[in-house]
């Protein structure tokens, strides 16, 4: 069961200028998507439009199954977010900024304490939220997001301005949320290392367009296919040479033969016919594509 | 729908703590009186005779007035009306306000209604502190006798309920332009123009046609000699309109908006 679902998303805020292109997500029920791109590529852009907070231009938004449109309310009673830099009331202590909206969710009072606590940030006491740090605001801004408990939580590069150890705490506190309450969670971010160990789906934009949407195995399964081998020897023109009588497809570069992986035994093979030609090998090594580097090549 | 309005209106309360907002409704309900009092201690040797007189509220009710009605009044609601709304835009809470399950004609309402009620606990504030500015010189100078006149208070009940109509078209208005516009210059100073406007065209023929004019009209109807010109229509009446008319344009804007946050 799909959690969220858009069909055909598509924005401009100018006539020519393109920022949400044509945007089918696919958040299943339970899973926890990392959607990524780099800076204005239409991951705040499309984060709002399944909000509500922009009007919707082109395409439909499905949310627990519902057109958003024709059941806002209801939707939204259920989504937990948090959209960009912080959005709090900083003439307020961090409870009162709880409570401010804990009256609308209708969610117990003891509610406030708990995502306090959930958050690490359960003793500011009197201090007013406009002289928090950037991390204490941050913190709180997610613990708002966590009041209702949503069915679907919507982050917005929520480990902005965190510390390497509130990033760990946050990324702990969300898969927790997920196994203890199934709760979906749609995270956005430039940096496919921070999430990896968080997600489950992933889905990339670049200029507004999804480059790739699915498991994170299949973004590893794109990872083993981009496995190369690098051969350094001597003559490199007669050892392309005799791999291409082989049927196999090799490239210089800088000197050196790479060709796509093969089989242990096939690449000893290839070595000792290379030696059978008096062809000296100073080296076969595998170049393994990090899963970083298939994301900057699917956003170049 | 009427529960829900009633959560927005606590929450939309609970903002208004510490605020700005809530100070100038303080200040400004006690500026006037606490003046009158200093001045009425200052020179006490007169207050005798001005205790015992039978016009002694009708004066105190006009002196208290004076100021409030031509400055402060129009002056605190334009403050006032634009800083409630441009809490959302200074903390950049609108995108937090709008995935609130709200309908926006509950935002839109209980935001207008906690403006509409601080309006009334200044008008609340006000009459007690004219109160005190009769009470406290009584009770802090030795021989002046309590005032012998009863309160009129038909009259200060009736003036407050027309000052107030008086005032709401200026809530309405500032309302539109500080949801509409990020940047509160542009209520605050549209604002004061008005009030500036308003205080040039009272002695014009049409001046009850500027939405600002109406509680200095009203001020001044009791003045003897006011040289302003007489409304050619109740202002009550045009400021209900106005209000009206400020209040439908602004929801239709606010729900227009293309970008809620
Ligand atoms: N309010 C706006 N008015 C006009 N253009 C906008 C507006 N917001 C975003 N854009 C444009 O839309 C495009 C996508 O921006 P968006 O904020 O969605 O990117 P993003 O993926 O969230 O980037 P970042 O990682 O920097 O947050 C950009 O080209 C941006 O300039
Ligand atoms: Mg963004």
């Amino acid at each position: 069961m799909l959690t969220l679902e858009t069909q055909n998303l598509t924005h401009r805020f100018t006539p020519h200028d393109i920022a949400v292109n044509n945007v089918n997500l696919r958040v299943e029920h339970g899973s926890i998507y990392g959607f990524l791109g780099p800076n204005g590529a239409g991951k705040t852009t499309t984060l709002r439009l399944v909000l509500g907070l922009l009007r919707k231009q082109e395409g439909s938004i499905r949310v627990f199954g519902d057109l958003f449109e024709q059941s806002r309310l209801e939707v939204l009673r259920n989504v937990g977010s948090l959209i960009e830099s912080p959005s709090l009331y900083g003439h307020l202590t961090a409870r009162e900024n709880l409570v401010v909206l804990q009256k609308v969710y209708r969610c117990a009072p003891g509610r406030v304490d708990e995502v306090l606590a959930l958050v690490g940030l359960p003793h500011t006491g009197r201090k007013r939220v406009s002289q928090f740090s950037l991390g204490m605001k941050q913190r709180l801004a997610i613990a708002v997001a966590l009041l209702p408990q949503p069915a679907l939580l919507i982050l917005d590069e929520p480990t902005n301005g965190l510390d390497p150890n509130g990033i760990i705490e946050i990324r702990e506190l969300l898969k927790h949320l997920n196994q203890e309450w199934n709760t979906t969670i749609l995270i956005s971010s430039h940096l496919l290392a921070e999430i990896e160990r968080l997600v489950t789906h992933v889905g990339i934009i670049n200029k507004g367009t999804i480059m790739f949407q699915g498991t994170l195995d299949a973004l590893r399964s794109k990872q083993q296919q981009s496995l190369q081998v690098v051969l350094d020897t001597s003559n490199p023109d007669l050892s392309q040479q005799l791999l291409h009588q082989q049927n196999i497809a090799a490239t210089q570069h800088d000197g050196k033969l790479i060709l796509p992986s093969l089989p242990k035994e096939h690449l000893a093979a290839i070595n000792q016919q290379l030696v059978h030609h008096d062809i000296k090998v100073f080296e076969i090594g595998i170049v393994k594509n990090d899963l970083e580097s298939i994301f900057i090549d699917l956003v170049k | 729908m009427t529960r829900s309005f009633f959560n927005s209106l606590q929450s939309e309360w609970l903002k208004t703590k510490r605020s700005l907002a809530t100070w100038i409704v303080l200040v400004g309900a006690f500026f006037t009186p606490v003046i009158i009092i200093v001045v009425r201690i200052i020179y006490h040797d007169t207050l005798a005779t001005s205790y015992a007189s039978p016009t002694f509220w009708a004066t105190l009710w006009r002196n208290a007035w004076e100021s409030i009605a031509i400055f402060l009044l129009p002056m605190g609601s334009i403050l006032t009306t634009s800083l409630i709304a441009q809490l959302e835009y200074k903390n950049n809470t609108w995108k937090q306000l709008h995935t609130l399950p709200l309908s926006l004609a509950t935002i839109f309402f209980s935001k207008l209604a906690i403006i509409v009620f601080m309006l009334v606990q200044f008008f609340v504030l006000f009459n007690v502190g004219i109160y005190l500015a009769a009470l406290v010189p009584y009770l802090v100078v030795a021989g002046v006798p309590y005032p012998t006149a009863p309160i009129p208070s038909d009259l200060f009940v009736r003036e407050t309920l027309l000052f107030f109509l008086d005032t709401l078209p200026i809530v309405g208005l500032q309302y539109l332009l500080s949801l509409h516009y990020k940047n509160f210059l542009v209520s605050i100073g549209t604002g004061v123009i008005l009030w500036i406007a308003a205080l040039g065209s009272l002695k014009w023929k049409f001046g009850f046609a500027v939405p600002y004019t109406y509680p200095i009209f009203n001020y001044l109807k009791s003045l003897p000699d006011n040289k302003i010109a007489a409304p050619l229509v109740s202002v009550h009446v045009m400021a209900v309109i106005y209000f009206v008319v400020f209040v439908g344009v602004g929801f239709w804007l606010f729900v227009s908006k293309r970008e809620k946050g």
